[in-house]
């Protein structure tokens, strides 16, 4: 662990006699992180909004810092290992905010984007390969599977944004998106239509 | 979205994605790695290859990357 890190840990132990300045001088520049990072993710939140996301931002991770820092085993410096938890929040609170205001509807899978909609004056091998993958989502995937894949990759819907939605969490989710792409390539591989030489 | 190519990204699915949950321990590590010119998809392949394909985890590590970059290294 790098002399830097080693100072922060033993500061933010609740016995030092700098802990309280330690503390607030970390919860400072994730303050600032975490508003950076709203601003990055402009477009989510509004303005006004952004200083109290930043705060509660910075004291949750703080908290989080405060519970794990034994777990901080000195494998990258402290303040990267301590900006991580205030970027999770933010990612986590931007999710909250856009669901609660703007929670994911009609996602029923007969919803499809018309871009995946069979035409007339498709060449005949686009619609074969379209009309296989509409049959395949209908048909091969698990009702999960569908749903997630309906909603993140046809319409876009975030993963963070679902799981609030499904009472899940973005890595179960991925699962099933994951999943459900593979299903649908090895259809469209066993129909004829591979999408790459790996399907063929 | 319906020429192969964007059909191919559609169903983006690669062999040794690592999931949402493998980066988040190691994402300071991996930035680290970035901030000093490694390649950390030697180290974390699987990662490497999930934070091409999710969105989501994507923006979590541009953001630990931002910050580390912009607000760097402090001294208590």
């Amino acid at each position: 662990m790098d002399s830097a890190s080693r100072r922060w840990v033993d500061q933010l132990r609740p016995a030092h006699p700098r802990h309280e300045e330690t503390v607030a001088k970390l919860h400072d520049v994730l303050q600032r992180a975490a508003l950076h990072e709203l601003h990055r993710r402009r477009g989510q939140l509004s303005g006004p909004e952004f200083d109290d996301v930043a705060q509660q931002c910075a004291d949750d991770a703080i908290m989080n810092i405060l519970a794990k820092i034994d777990d901080f085993r000195g494998l990258s410096r402290f303040t990267t290992w301590a900006y991580k938890f205030a970027i999770f929040e933010v990612s986590s609170k931007v999710a909250r905010h856009a669901w609660q205001h703007h929670p994911p509807s009609d996602l029923e899978w007969d919803k499809l984007p018309d871009t995946l909609v069979p035409k007339p004056e498709m060449e005949v091998e686009r619609r074969e390969q379209l009309a296989t993958l509409t049959q395949a989502i209908a048909t091969e995937l698990t009702p999960r599977q569908r749903e997630v894949f309906v909603a993140i990759a046809l319409n876009d819907v975030s993963l963070d944004v679902l799981a609030l939605q499904l009472g899940s969490n973005r890595n179960a989710l991925y699962k099933n998106l994951f999943d459900a792409r593979r299903k649908l390539r090895a259809c469209l591989a066993a129909a004829g239509h591979p999408l790459s030489e790996e399907d063929a | 979205m319906t020429d192969r190519h964007d059909l191919d990204e559609l169903l983006r699915a690669q062999e040794g994605d690592a999931g949402c949950d493998a980066g988040v321990p190691i994402m300071d590590e991996y930035v680290e790695l970035e901030l000093r010119g490694e390649d950390p998809a030697k180290r974390f392949p699987g990662t490497a290859i999930h934070l091409r394909v999710c969105p989501g985890c994507r923006a979590d590590h541009d953001g630990v990357l931002e910050a580390a970059r912009r607000f760097g290294d402090l001294d208590p």
